[in-house]
């Protein structure tokens, strides 16, 4: 484990020693990039003596998850309405389509013209821009043709209802979920693009506000929150995905295999 | 052999055809199915082997004729037909016993003789310690086990495998055909298995019929009257051999 990060250390290091001398040798100037030094001690007033960015930090947190579930509720919805007949994905795919190929950002003023400049714009515009990707992905899952165990389904009677559950939502679950993951990613930039443009709170505020008075220091530093966020929703999403499609992942797969014994086990007695 | 029970599948001047009429896929299928008798269907890729099977199956309609099962015309998919494909067709989300238990899940709420059921049929086919494997972690043979555990959990009396080891390699398949043998012998199945194989054909059946394509047609019914059970050593007699000039004489290949 060390062995195979020490690598990485050392190049890490070297990348912040080298930035470091080129600013100590005047080669950058100090006041458009800040020294890591800078950085570091931005972070530390910011994070663990004012403590300033955690209150921002929840809220663009805040801001992003709702947007997300709003988004991704809508998406899911309309995607499992269209898998399931076919007029209404005649009539729907259109405008996701438009949707799409409009650069959702462009929308930000309309979005805090409608919803103003508290939270509201925020999750819309989160909602918006993460929408697309888990439509797309789940609606593909869900109508991706499976001939074979169709066919099988159909053999032993299966209704409507049960080739569905049974075999059409499972099969798309892989790709919905990779869906969900890049739409997280999305709602983030969505909730950060809407505070750069008109808010009161946020990290992006923050970032912006720094950057605006050239701390440069301070607003990398708040653009490493952001980082946190983003890696915070990634794997909280990996981790969903990991168990609820886990027959994809070998280790996961064995863990369920022996769960299902378990339980088996359990309820039966033998 | 019984010959004279009476017939668990029939068909009259069978025909089905595809795309309005252009394509004949079977033409005046007639045939004669006693109960417990296993049937192989071989003939060249394209000769209707497929189409016979889903219409015994009641997955396609038939075009002019008629089907019967157990006396009754087929109108649709039934419960007292099971069917195999070439691929596995499991769902790998399920275990090896969820995945036997799925033909009974589909009727009712599992009971615990159902569920006994399906571990017995997982050990009937070699997999009793394999019951709580996904797909994923089992090889194509033991995938195919599965396959052919879940068709029996339906409890079907008539079989319909669909080149149901072709995927396999030989050894796996001449393994899994003995197996099969034993199984449906056990249970006094009527089977129909589709092959493009001769002698695996003349090896598993009482009767074997011989398709030709366009229009794909019953050419010839060969009977296979070679003790139970089955050796492999079989393969070498000359009465198995005089079996295989006949099947071979009338898809036209000698
Ligand atoms: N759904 C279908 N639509 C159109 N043609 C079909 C269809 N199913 C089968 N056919 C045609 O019917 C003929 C017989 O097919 P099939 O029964 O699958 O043959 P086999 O199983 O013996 O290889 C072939 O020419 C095939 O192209
Ligand atoms: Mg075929």
């Amino acid at each position: 484990m060390l062995r195979r990060a020490l690598p990485h250390l050392a190049i890490f290091a070297a990348i912040l020693g080298l930035w470091e001398a080129a600013i100590a040798t005047g080669l950058i100037r100090s006041i458009m990039v800040p020294p890591p030094s800078a950085v570091m001690a931005a972070m530390v007033k910011l994070y663990l003596v004012e403590g300033t960015i955690y209150r921002h930090f929840f809220i663009t947190l805040w801001e992003s998850v709702s947007g997300f579930a709003i988004g991704a509720g809508i998406a899911i919805a309309l995607a499992t309405g269209s898998a399931l007949w076919e007029p209404f994905r005649r009539y729907v795919t259109p405008y996701a389509i438009v949707l799409n190929v409009t650069p959702g950002i462009a929308l930000t003023p309309v979005i805090i013209a409608w919803f103003g400049y508290g939270i509201g714009s925020k999750v819309a515009l989160a909602a918006v821009l993460c929408f697309f990707p888990i439509f797309v992905n789940t609606l593909t899952g869900l109508t991706r043709p499976d001939r074979d165990r169709e066919e099988l389904f159909r053999q032993l009677g299966a209704s409507d209802a049960q080739l569905f559950f049974k075999l059409r939502v499972p099969a798309a679950l892989p790709l919905m979920f990779a869906g969900l993951k890049i739409g997280l990613t999305t709602a983030l930039i969505g909730a950060v693009v809407a505070e750069f443009s008109q808010a009161t709170e946020g990290v992006g505020v923050l970032m912006s506000r720094f950057s605006f008075q050239l701390n440069m220091g301070a607003s990398i530093a708040t653009l490493l929150s952001m980082t946190a966020i983003g890696l915070l929703l990634f794997y909280s999403m990996e981790f969903i995905d990991d168990r609820m499609v886990f027959w994809r992942r070998e280790a996961r797969r064995e863990a369920a295999s022996r769960a299902r014994a378990r339980a088996w086990k359990a309820r039966r007695g033998d | 052999m019984t010959n004279d029970a009476a017939p668990v599948v029939t068909g009259t001047h069978v025909g089905k055809t595809f795309a309005n009429g252009a394509v004949v896929a079977l033409e005046n299928a007639q045939f004669n199915i006693p109960k417990g008798t296993f049937v192989s269907l071989v003939g060249p890729s394209g000769c209707g082997k497929s189409t016979l099977l889903r219409l015994i199956a009641g997955l396609i309609e038939a075009s002019s004729g008629e089907i019967t099962l157990h006396g009754t015309p087929v109108r649709g998919p039934r419960q007292d037909v099971g069917m195999m494909f070439q691929k596995a067709t499991l769902l790998e989300w399920r275990t090896a016993l969820e995945n036997v238990l799925l033909p009974t899940e589909l009727q009712r709420k599992p009971t615990r003789a159902d569920e006994d059921k399906a571990r017995d049929l997982l050990g009937l086919v070699g997999l009793g310690d394999f019951a709580f494997s996904f797909p994923a972690q089992l090889s194509g043979g033991m995938q195919q086990r599965v396959a052919l555990a879940r068709l029996l959990q339906t409890g079907a009396d008539v079989l319909l495998l669909d080149e149901p080891f072709g995927a396999l390699d030989e050894f796996t398949r001449e393994h899994l055909n003995l197996e099969l043998l034993r199984i449906v012998g056990e249970l006094g199945a009527t089977t129909i298995f589709v092959t493009h194989n001769i002698a695996e054909a003349i090896f598993l059946a009482d009767q074997v019929f011989v398709m030709t394509p366009r229009p794909g047609r019953i050419a010839r019914i060969v009977d296979v009257p070679l003790e139970r059970p089955r050796r492999l050593a079989l393969q070498t007699t000359p009465e198995f051999n005089r079996l295989v000039v006949e099947v071979r004489e009338t898809l036209g290949e000698l």
